[in-house]
C-alpha cells in the first residue's frame, strides 16, 4: 500500500509504537512475579508507587521512545518524496498498535463518563456538607448502598451515604475519612486513571490483572496506614469501621482493579488483620527500591545522551525504521 | 420501579402534569400540556404509565382519573437510588469508576466471618484498656 509522507509517519509510529510495547510488556509481565514478591518486603506505600510504575513504564517509555527517536529521525532522514510503498506487516502492526491504544482510550473515556455522571447524579440528589479537613463539600447521599468514597481525577469529590455516616461512631467515622484522606493526598485516582490507559501487552488481554490487583491492594495498606499513623486505637477504630461497613450489606463493586481474581472475605480479614496487629518494621525501602530506581534513570538518561552526542544514532533508528516499513 | 429511568419525554410530562394536579383524567393532562397532542396519544401514554405501575386509575363516569402512585420527592429519591445504583452495579465499563473506596473489595461477606473479625476487634480493644490501666 502506497502512503504519502505525513500518513507513513503516523503509520511507523503505531507501528514502532506497537513493537516496542509488546517488547516491554512481555519483559514486564514475566518479571511482575518478582515484582511483587519484591513488593511484599517494602512498606505499602512503596510497594504501591513500585509496582504503579512498573505498570506504566511499558506505555511510558514507549511514548518516550517514539517521540524522542522514532518521530525525529523520520522527520530528519526521510526524504519528502511522494508516496511509498508500505509492507503488509507494518500496516498489520499499525493497525494493532491503533487497536491497543482505542481499546485503551475506550476504557478511560468510559471511566471518566461512568465517574462525571455519578458525581452529577450525587450532586443534584446529595446533600453538601462540611467535612472538616475536606477542600470542597462532601456529598450526602440518601442511598441504601453503602459508600464511602472518594470519587473524581482532578478535583475528587468525598461522597458518603447517610447509612454509613450515621451508621459509624464518631472515631469510626473519623478515622474512615482520614483513610480516605490518604487516598486523595496519595493522587489514586489519577493513578488509577494511568492504570486504566496503559494498554495490555495485545488488545483484548488482561495480562496485568495480578500486578494492578497487587497495587490496589498496597494502595489500600498504604492508605490504612496513613490514616492510622501507628495509633493502635484508630488502627482500631479503622479496623470497626471496614467490618461495620462491610456489614451493611452488600456493595456492588466500585473499582475495575477488584475482581473475583482473590475471595472478597480473604481481602477485608487480610487488612483487618493488618490493623489489629502492631506492624512489623517494613524494612528499609530504599535499599530495593534505589538501585532499581537508578538503573532506569541511568538507562534513561544514557538513551538521551546517545541521541544528543551521537548523530548516528537517529540513522540507525532510521534504518530500522526504513525495516520496519518495508 | 427500576423502569423509572426508562420515562419518555411525553412520559414525564404527562407526570408533572398529574403531580400539579395531584388527579386528572385524559383531557385534563390534554390541556394542561404544554404542547398540542391528540387525545389517544396522551390516553395511550397514561394507559402506558398505569401499566408502568407508575399511576393508579378509578373509573368515573365515562373516563378514567388517573392518580400518580408516588409523590414527585419520593420519585426523585426512588430515580436517584436506581441510577446510582445502575451506576455502580451495571456492565463492567460503567462499574469502570475512577474512584477510591473505603471498602473496595466488598461483595458479599460470610456473615460468620465478620462476626469473628468483630470478636477480635473486641479482644483486641480490651488488650489496648487492660493495657493503658495496667
Amino acid at each position: 500500500m502506497s502512503l504519502s509522507y505525513t500518513w507513513r509517519l503516523l503509520c511507523l509510529c503505531c507501528a514502532a509504537f506497537f513493537v516496542l510495547h509488546l517488547a516491554l510488556a512481555v519483559a514486564t509481565r514475566l518479571s511482575a512475579g518478582t515484582a511483587m514478591r519484591m513488593a511484599a518486603r517494602m512498606k505499602p506505600s512503596s510497594a504501591a508507587r513500585f509496582l504503579f510504575f512498573l505498570r506504566i513504564s511499558p506505555m511510558a517509555l514507549t511514548i518516550f521512545a517514539v517521540l524522542a527517536f522514532c518521530i525525529p529521525s523520520y522527520l530528519w532522514l526521510e526524504p519528502e518524496a511522494a508516496g511509498e510503498q508500505v509492507g503488509f506487516i507494518c500496516f498489520l502492526m499499525a493497525a494493532l498498535g491503533s487497536a491497543i491504544w482505542a481499546l485503551s482510550i475506550t476504557r478511560v473515556v468510559s471511566a471518566v463518563r461512568g465517574t462525571v455522571q455519578y458525581l452529577h447524579e450525587c450532586e443534584r440528589h446529595g446533600r453538601k456538607i462540611t467535612v472538616p479537613g475536606e477542600p470542597s463539600p462532601a456529598l450526602l447521599l440518601a442511598d441504601k448502598t453503602p459508600v464511602l468514597a472518594v470519587a473524581g481525577v482532578v478535583h475528587p469529590r468525598l461522597v458518603i451515604s447517610k447509612r454509613v455516616f450515621h451508621g459509624l461512631t464518631l472515631e469510626q467515622r473519623e478515622a474512615a475519612l482520614l483513610h480516605e484522606r490518604a487516598h486523595r493526598t496519595s493522587r489514586d485516582n489519577i493513578k488509577r486513571f494511568l492504570i486504566l490507559l496503559s494498554p495490555d501487552v495485545l488488545p483484548f488481554l488482561r495480562t496485568f490483572r495480578a500486578l494492578e490487583h497487587s497495587w490496589a491492594k498496597f494502595t489500600e495498606w498504604a492508605a490504612d496506614d496513613q490514616a492510622v499513623e501507628g495509633n493502635s486505637h484508630r488502627a482500631l477504630s479503622l479496623a470497626s469501621a471496614l467490618v461495620a461497613v462491610a456489614k451493611m450489606g452488600s456493595k456492588p463493586k466500585l473499582s475495575y482493579l477488584f475482581s473475583s481474581l482473590v475471595h472478597d472475605d480473604h481481602e477485608l480479614t487480610e487488612r483487618v488483620d493488618r490493623l489489629l496487629r502492631p506492624q512489623p518494621n517494613p524494612g528499609k525501602p530504599a535499599e530495593v527500591l534505589v538501585p532499581f530506581l537508578t538503573s532506569a534513570g541511568a538507562l534513561l538518561t544514557g538513551a538521551i545522551a546517545l541521541v544528543l552526542l551521537w548523530p548516528g544514532s537517529l540513522s540507525l533508528v532510521h534504518q530500522a525504521l526504513e525495516r520496519l516499513v518495508h | 420501579m427500576g423502569r423509572l429511568l426508562l420515562l419518555g419525554p411525553l412520559e414525564a410530562q404527562a407526570m408533572e402534569v398529574l403531580w400539579a394536579v395531584g388527579q386528572g383524567s385524559v383531557r385534563d393532562v390534554v390541556e394542561q400540556l404544554d404542547r398540542k397532542l391528540a387525545y389517544t396519544t396522551v390516553m395511550t401514554t397514561l394507559d402506558r404509565l398505569f401499566k408502568k405501575g407508575l399511576l393508579d386509575r378509578q373509573k368515573s363516569e365515562r373516563a378514567f382519573l388517573y392518580t400518580p402512585r408516588l409523590s414527585h420527592g419520593e420519585w426523585e429519591r426512588q430515580r436517584a437510588g436506581d441510577l446510582v445504583s445502575g451506576l455502580l452495579a451495571g456492565s463492567q465499563p460503567s462499574r469502570e469508576l475512577l474512584l477510591s473506596s473505603l471498602v473496595d473489595a466488598v461483595g458479599h461477606h460470610d456473615v460468620d466471618l465478620l462476626e469473628q473479625l468483630e470478636e477480635k476487634i473486641r479482644r483486641k480493644r480490651k488488650e489496648l484498656s487492660k493495657g493503658i490501666q495496667g
